[in-house]
């Protein structure tokens, strides 16, 4: 087998088989699966205290209120002693006390805690409605007067449905695609320039440059870490599409998801496209120069520290994508764009703000793809003066005196 | 055959290898001798293309390409290996990047840590063993995939006498099967012992070549070990004596800054009666090692 496959195979293994990839790749599986329990769970034990029971003498009265909330009211409980039993058992919230005395409508609800407002809502809708057909009746008015105190003001209001959820997709698909490739370049990059300055700290390179060359060792490594995210990305796809199947099926969720699917289907789209291309080109450009960062460490024990520069690097072209979250079309985009080690973040957020032409989204990938070749080879040729050197004297020295070695 | 012919190499103003010459033959074994940064290190880096140099070095009349890395079995100086990994998959990563396959070398496994007595199983992690077990480990990383070019920087260093005699075994053991071997010390016995040839350092250049017992002739026969009843101040004396050295009980070795003064010291010392001891010799490697590594300070 060719070295460069079998350097690359080992990484990607090594990688693979590793606690913390296994934590890395269940963890949003995990997070989903709590946050669907925790919302069941809620569910369940919600349906029961939340309901009330309606306590009348006049059964109309009772009746009405109880016809127009019927999802809120325990129907079988129509006395005080039974209502109060359920409270102390937790199965009632509390109960709701109807009457008219002397031509006024009155209600009193004793509970465990406050009426929640949706029902306060309801039950002062209710009472106001019920009062005021009682004053219509008593004030015997003609069906004239009736009519003329019945007009109601008008307020209309229009939402352009398509383009509110276009806007709505836009940021989710914003925040998600943001977080997404900071998370995963952070996380590509740590493991890079530890691995990279964990081997540097071993001394294990005079071995492995004894056996093949240091531009095929770097690609392998390079190659290697490249597979690890293939991997987990096809793991994300897999699980993605398998929770979006369980969620339109779910007794839970499926009323979420048909009430949302336009927005969920915008969503997906911005996400499955050519962004993921740039997010493998990120990651791609991220982890070469992580493994440069970790090939300047001189110690061991400096590995931890050894990635970062790149994640400060990356936590910058994080935070300067915030300004522009409502102003996508800003020049300060356009050129950032077309930048390496910010394209990953800029031109995701173009396409998705349909503000990028085919012929700009290429020649941003056709850039940040030499930018990648061009790094990738520049430190293919330093990195065994680099890997070699490591005399414990300042990042300066350690630097220029391993470009020596390549002289 | 490795072949190297006037290498240099500079680090700034430092001039790390300076026209260094030698050649060591198929079933051959030659130590590189030399104080701490005579440039042993920098000469195994070169032959291995660590480091760009001037001149050119060869094996078997091709330059040393990837091609060649397959044959060459190296040992550093600062012992490393993965500490994740277990003895066996440490051994197939490395034999696979000399071009073995799996295959071929987990059979050989069990045979080469009975050979260099790995206390632990090859299922054992690396960073579990002790540190003279890693580096056992990693002589048999050296050695599993048969090398035909071997270098050793620094190999018993670390090692105590009875691994060092399970390394001696399995060097010569190489040396049989036709390897070329190159190997540094400071330990002159072990050079002494192993080594068809020698070649020292100092400041970067070939101060001593040659058969360790031309190297040793070569500073002729100026050491003599005499037991007698003259003094210390007495042998002082003597023509042509330069130091006297006592050891035990009336045992003393001179140095003499001329050979051909022997046949004069010794007259003068017996008077034609009996000595119990005289002893004409060539100076030990150490003795060599020591007057050429402390001609630098002269």
């Amino acid at each position: 087998m060719n070295k460069l496959w079998i350097v690359t195979l080992e990484t990607f293994w090594r990688q693979v088989k590793s606690w913390s990839f296994l934590t890395l790749i269940l963890g949003p599986f995990i997070m989903f699966a709590i946050t669907i329990g925790a919302g069941y769970l809620g569910y369940q034990s919600g349906g029961t205290s939340s309901e009330i029971a309606v306590i009348s003498n006049q059964p109309q009265l009772r009746q009405n209120f109880i016809k127009e909330n019927k999802d809120d009211v325990m129907k079988k409980v129509t006395d005080v002693k039974t209502a109060k039993k359920k409270m102390n058992d937790n199965s009632l919230a509390g109960y709701l006390l109807l009457n008219i005395d002397n031509q006024k409508v009155t209600a009193k609800y004793v509970g465990t805690s406050s009426l929640n407002s949706s029902l306060k809502t309801k039950v002062n809708s209710y009472l106001a409605k019920t009062q005021q057909q009682l004053n219509l009746a008593n004030a015997q008015l003609s069906p004239a007067q009736i009519q003329s105190l019945a007009q109601q003001p008008s307020f209309k209001e229009t939402v352009q449905k398509k383009t509110g959820t276009a806007n709505t997709a836009k940021t989710i698909s914003f925040w998600i695609t943001i977080i997404m490739v900071y998370m995963i370049l952070n996380t590509y990059t740590s493991i890079t320039a530890q691995e990279i300055a964990s081997e540097k700290g071993t001394k294990i390179m005079e071995i492995i440059f004894s056996s093949t060359t240091a531009v095929k060792y770097f690609l392998g490594k390079v190659f290697g870490v490249l597979l690890v995210i293939l991997l987990q990305i096809l793991i994300y796809l897999f699980g993605g599409w398998g929770a979006y199947i369980f969620a339109q099926n779910s007794d839970l969720t499926k009323d979420i998801v048909a009430q949302n699917q336009s927005l969920i289907t915008s969503v997906l789209k911005n996400l499955l496209s050519i962004n993921l291309v740039y997010l493998l080109l990120g990651v791609v450009i991220f982890t070469i120069l992580a493994a440069f960062s970790g090939a300047l460490v001189a110690k061991v024990e400096d590995a931890a520290k050894a990635a970062q520069p790149v994640i400060m690097l990356n936590l910058l072209a994080f935070f300067v994508t915030f300004p522009f979250q409502n102003n996508l079309d800003s020049i300060v985009v356009k050129i950032l764009s077309y930048v390496p080690f910010f394209s990953s973040y800029f031109m995701p957020l173009r396409i998705i703000n349909n503000d990028a032409g085919s012929m700009e989204i290429v020649i941003s990938l056709v850039v940040l793809m030499a930018s990648c070749v061009l790094l990738a080879w520049y430190i293919g040729k330093i990195y065994q003066g680099l890997m070699l050197q490591t005399d414990d004297s300042s990042f300066w020295k350690r630097f220029t005196r391993g470009l020596s070695y390549s002289k | 055959m490795l072949k190297i012919k006037d290498i240099r190499k500079n680090f700034g103003d430092l001039k790390a290898l300076d026209d260094v010459s030698f050649d060591v033959d198929d079933g051959h074994i030659l130590g590189l001798i030399g104080q701490n940064g005579a440039g042993k290190s920098t000469t195994f880096h070169s032959i291995l293309n660590f480091l760009h140099y001037q001149g050119t070095i060869t094996w078997n009349n091709q330059p040393i390409t990837e091609d060649v890395f397959n044959q060459i079995g190296y040992l550093p100086e600062e012992r490393s290996l993965m500490p994740k990994l277990t003895i066996e998959q440490q051994l197939i990563y490395l034999a696979r990047l000399k071009g073995k396959t799996a295959k071929e070398i987990r059979p050989q496994i069990d045979i080469w840590l009975q050979k260099f007595a790995v206390k632990g199983t090859k299922k054992d992690k690396i960073k579990d063993l002790s540190k003279g077990n890693q580096q056992k480990v990693q002589l048999i990383c050296t050695l599993i995939h048969h090398p035909k070019l071997i270098i050793l920087d620094e190999p018993f260093s670390g090692l105590d006498p009875v691994n060092s005699d399970l390394l001696k075994k399995a060097i010569f053991e190489a040396k049989e099967q036709g390897a070329a071997i190159i190997f540094s010390s400071h330990d002159m016995e072990n050079v002494e012992e192993l080594c068809d040839s020698l070649v020292m350092l100092r400041n970067g250049q070939v101060v001593l070549k040659g058969t360790v017992r031309k190297v040793r002739q070569e500073f002729g026969r100026t050491r003599i070990f005499v037991t007698t009843d003259w003094t210390k101040e007495q042998l002082e004396q003597l023509p042509h004596v330069i130091k006297v050295e006592p050891q035990e009980e009336k045992r003393f070795v001179l140095r003499l800054d001329d050979e051909t003064a022997g046949k004069e010291i010794f007259d003068e010392l017996t008077h034609g009666q009996y000595i119990e001891e005289f002893n004409q010799q060539p100076p030990t490697l150490n003795e060599i090692f020591r007057l050429k590594a402390g001609a630098k300070n002269e």
